[in-house]
């Protein structure tokens, strides 16, 4: 099987299919999802954000290849001299985009070097335009209870999907558009590169989000999680740390709509939808348990494998059902996340003590704070308060201990 | 008397949609979540009304009330099984309402099955559908019209009636209030939030009941409708059940009157973009006043000339105590 899919990706004109064709399908899908579910991980689970609209910033990613890179691609390779329908009206822009992708992919072939600045291009803006869109939905309600900002968002995640069925120019509407094949050059199979390259992004914003968790950043983010109001109190700015956190991951989370874009080499809106691309992260973080990237991972691989085994086997499945297997898969989903919520609400994985380099943070927490008072400066009525509080404490943790 | 008939369908919807805002706000109230399932319970009414006429062949009105009766028991398993357990468990309310979302999902695939169960079994099309045909008329009217405003009117009197004067109503108030202080009073808690469930739920579901008989309505016309829904309570101010009164009848009657408005000046395109309109809504309030209705008028009672323009409408008649 692994030599199947190794014979793909290298020897021209042949695509794989069976059991292979299900692994790559699986692969890609744990890339795109372990992104997007590690930006939740790191807003949620890090961060207390609660993120319900990551389908918006994910959906921004596609509209990105659809109305930003298809039309630079065909600006430039009009600019080449190659012959191109004219694809500039409402109308051209959908009726002749096949025959257009068409004579650019015959161009794309003998031009590496194009794709690759175009997905690297491709990829610097949507993580630019995520950001902006997180700045846009994170407006109305950051500053708000969290149930607000929940609100706010979901019904955003339905407005981007109306704005991309009507506005014809940015992914043909409800026919969808075609995307140039940018690794057209490549004699192998071209899912198989998009999955490694997205495996790919995905390890390298693992790091990326790894190293920001333990950096001081990281443990402001979880101080604001678990007290907003003392973290306010010694002078941070809550509401501008949590916009900058949306921000960064919204960014993250677009980078994986553009790659999904890629990977089916077509972008219509009913690809991105609020359940898919919200509801199913959510699952997968909450069943790995919240604010720990392992956890996450775990959560990606399970619900991923069990989905799309669903969806590729669903006709066998078909016979026994009466109604389409979709709606098995959503009561499939609501189960999961209650029992999840009600059985694990830490999650398969829970969260483990924060890491601080040249910290013993476990034996901190564990050994009794012994505070010497004598040489403190007096202050006439507080200072037996603050001892009478750190007796109460330690106290506290001898009931616990206990 | 003539009324047109865009008008007609647009104070159905604020009826409607009032029903539905109130019963958010008071779950608001009484669990201190936004519960996201509260539109799926009126996409259950839309089935028991479906089942009644077309099914059974007898009139939709006749379903109100098992409806009513449905969608409370529905609304109380939903309690006991689910929000209560985690309420108990110490969840927090962003947990909560993820779980609502979770319910939500459950029971519209619940639908969905439901109306595939029926175009199996009875060979009917139940996927998109209208309940004009089994209405009937009176004095001109179309029933519904009259109908949905006068059960909506008796709604909001006997819920008024029962929030001021009855002992249950009372309690739970109180409940919503201070739930620790009010068991401490000898308030049995778990009843009242039971009683208060069963109420939200029933009156979705009533409201629900009444939306097929002049709207096209399909399984996910329940999960669609949670934006308005969500939008007139929160333009009441989301803890006022009068808020949600008024809320509601302004968000339902813009929502049809600004789509039909738009569409006669710009052109058939506006009518895709009707679920901005309550959208707009939510972001315009969160942005100029993050409580609704119900802050700005404290805000006005505050101060001074707010105070005169009160007296001077006839709003506010003695001086408040500060």
């Amino acid at each position: 099987m692994i030599q199947e899919i190794a014979l793909g990706l290298l020897t021209s004109g042949v695509a794989v299919g069976g059991a292979s064709r299900l692994i790559v399908d699986i692969a890609m899908y744990f890339g795109l999802f372990v992104i997007v579910a590690m930006a939740l991980n790191f807003q949620y689970g890090n961060a207390g954000i609660p993120n319900m609209g990551c389908a918006v910033q994910v959906i921004i990613g596609g509209f990105t290849v659809s109305a930003i890179t298809t039309r630079l691609i065909l600006t430039l390779v009009g600019n080449a001299g190659v012959e191109l329908l004219p694809w500039t009206s409402d109308y051209d822009w959908v009726y002749n985009n096949p025959s257009n992708v068409a004579i650019v992919n015959t161009w794309l072939s003998g031009e590496p070097l194009f794709g690759i600045s175009m997905l690297l291009f491709t990829l610097a803006v949507s993580l630019v335009l995520g950001a902006i869109i997180g700045w846009i939905i994170a407006l109305p309600a950051i500053r708000l209870r969290a149930t607000y900002l929940m609100i706010v968002l979901i019904t955003m995640a339905d407005a981007s999907q109306i704005f991309g069925r009507n506005i014809v120019w940015i992914s043909g509407g409800t026919l969808g558009l075609f995307i140039p094949d940018i690794f057209k050059w490549y004699p192998g199979d071209r899912t198989i590169v998009m999955a490694i390259i997205t495996l790919l992004i995905g390890l390298i914003s693992f790091f990326i989000f790894r190293t920001m968790l333990n950096s001081p950043y990281g443990r402001l983010m979880r101080a604001i999680r678990e007290n907003e109001v003392t973290v306010g109190s010694v002078g941070k700015n809550v509401v501008g740390i949590r916009r900058n956190i949306l921000m960064f991951a919204s960014g993250i989370t677009a980078i994986s709509g553009s790659l999904l874009a890629f990977y089916f080499s077509y972008v219509v809106e009913a690809n991105y939808q609020r359940a898919l691309w919200t509801y199913w992260p959510w699952l997968m973080l909450i069943l790995g348990g919240p604010g720990n990237n392992a956890g996450t991972f775990l959560g990606c691989a399970l619900v991923i494998a069990v989905r799309r085994v669903i969806i590729v086997e669903k006709w066998f499945l078909q016979e026994v059902f009466f109604f389409p297997v979709a709606y098995f898969e959503q009561i499939l989903l609501g189960v999961l996340l209650i029992a999840v919520i009600m059985f694990r609400p830490n999650g398969l994985i829970p969260e483990k003590l924060l890491y601080i380099p040249g910290v013993n943070y476990r034996k901190l927490v564990d050994e009794e704070a012994i505070v010497d008072w004598r040489g403190a400066p007096k202050a006439r009525g507080v200072s037996s308060g603050i001892s009478g509080i750190f007796r109460t404490l330690g106290g506290k943790k001898e009931e616990a201990g206990d | 008397m003539l009324i047109p008939a865009i008008w007609m369908a647009s104070l159905v919807y604020a009826s409607e949609l009032t029903l539905l805002s109130i019963g958010f706000t008071l779950t608001y109230l009484t669990a201190k979540i936004p519960n996201f399932a509260h539109g799926t319970y009126a996409g259950i009414g839309i089935y028991v009304s479906y089942t009644f006429s077309k099914i059974w062949g007898l009139s939709p009105y006749l379903g109100f009330p098992i409806a009513f009766i449905l969608g409370g028991i529905i609304s109380v398993i939903i309690y006991v099984l689910v929000i209560g357990v985690l309420q108990r468990l110490g969840g927090g309310a962003i947990v909560l309402t993820i779980s609502t979302l979770a319910i939500q999902i459950f029971l519209t695939a619940g639908i969905q099955i439901y109306a595939f169960w029926l175009r199996a079994k009875f060979g009917t099309y139940a996927l998109l559908f209208l309940l004009k045909d089994f209405d009937f008329r009176i004095a001109g009217f179309p029933g519904i019209f009259v109908v949905s405003m006068i059960l909506t009117v008796v709604c909001v009197v006997i819920l008024h009636y029962m929030l001021t004067r009855t002992k249950i109503g009372i309690a739970m108030r109180s409940t919503a209030e201070d739930p620790e202080l009010a068991s401490v009073l000898g308030i049995n808690i778990n009843s009242i939030q039971l009683f208060s469930w069963f109420l939200t739920g029933g009156m979705a579901c009533l409201a629900g009941a009444m939306i097929p008989l002049w709207f096209m309505s399909t399984p996910t016309t329940g999960a669609m409708i949670i934006t308005s829904i969500m939008a007139g309570s929160l333009l009441g101010g989301f803890e006022n059940v009068y808020g949600a009164v008024i809320g509601g009848i302004v968000v339902g009657i813009s929502e049809i009157m600004l789509t039909t408005w738009g569409q006669a000046l710009l052109g058939a395109w506006v009518g895709e973009y009707r679920p901005l309109i309550p959208m707009f809504f939510l972001v315009a309030v969160l942005l100029i006043e993050p409580r609704g209705l119900q802050g700005a008028w404290e805000r006005m009672v505050a101060s001074d000339t707010g105070q005169s323009i009160l007296k001077s409408i006839g709003l506010l008649k003695e001086e408040p105590v500060t």
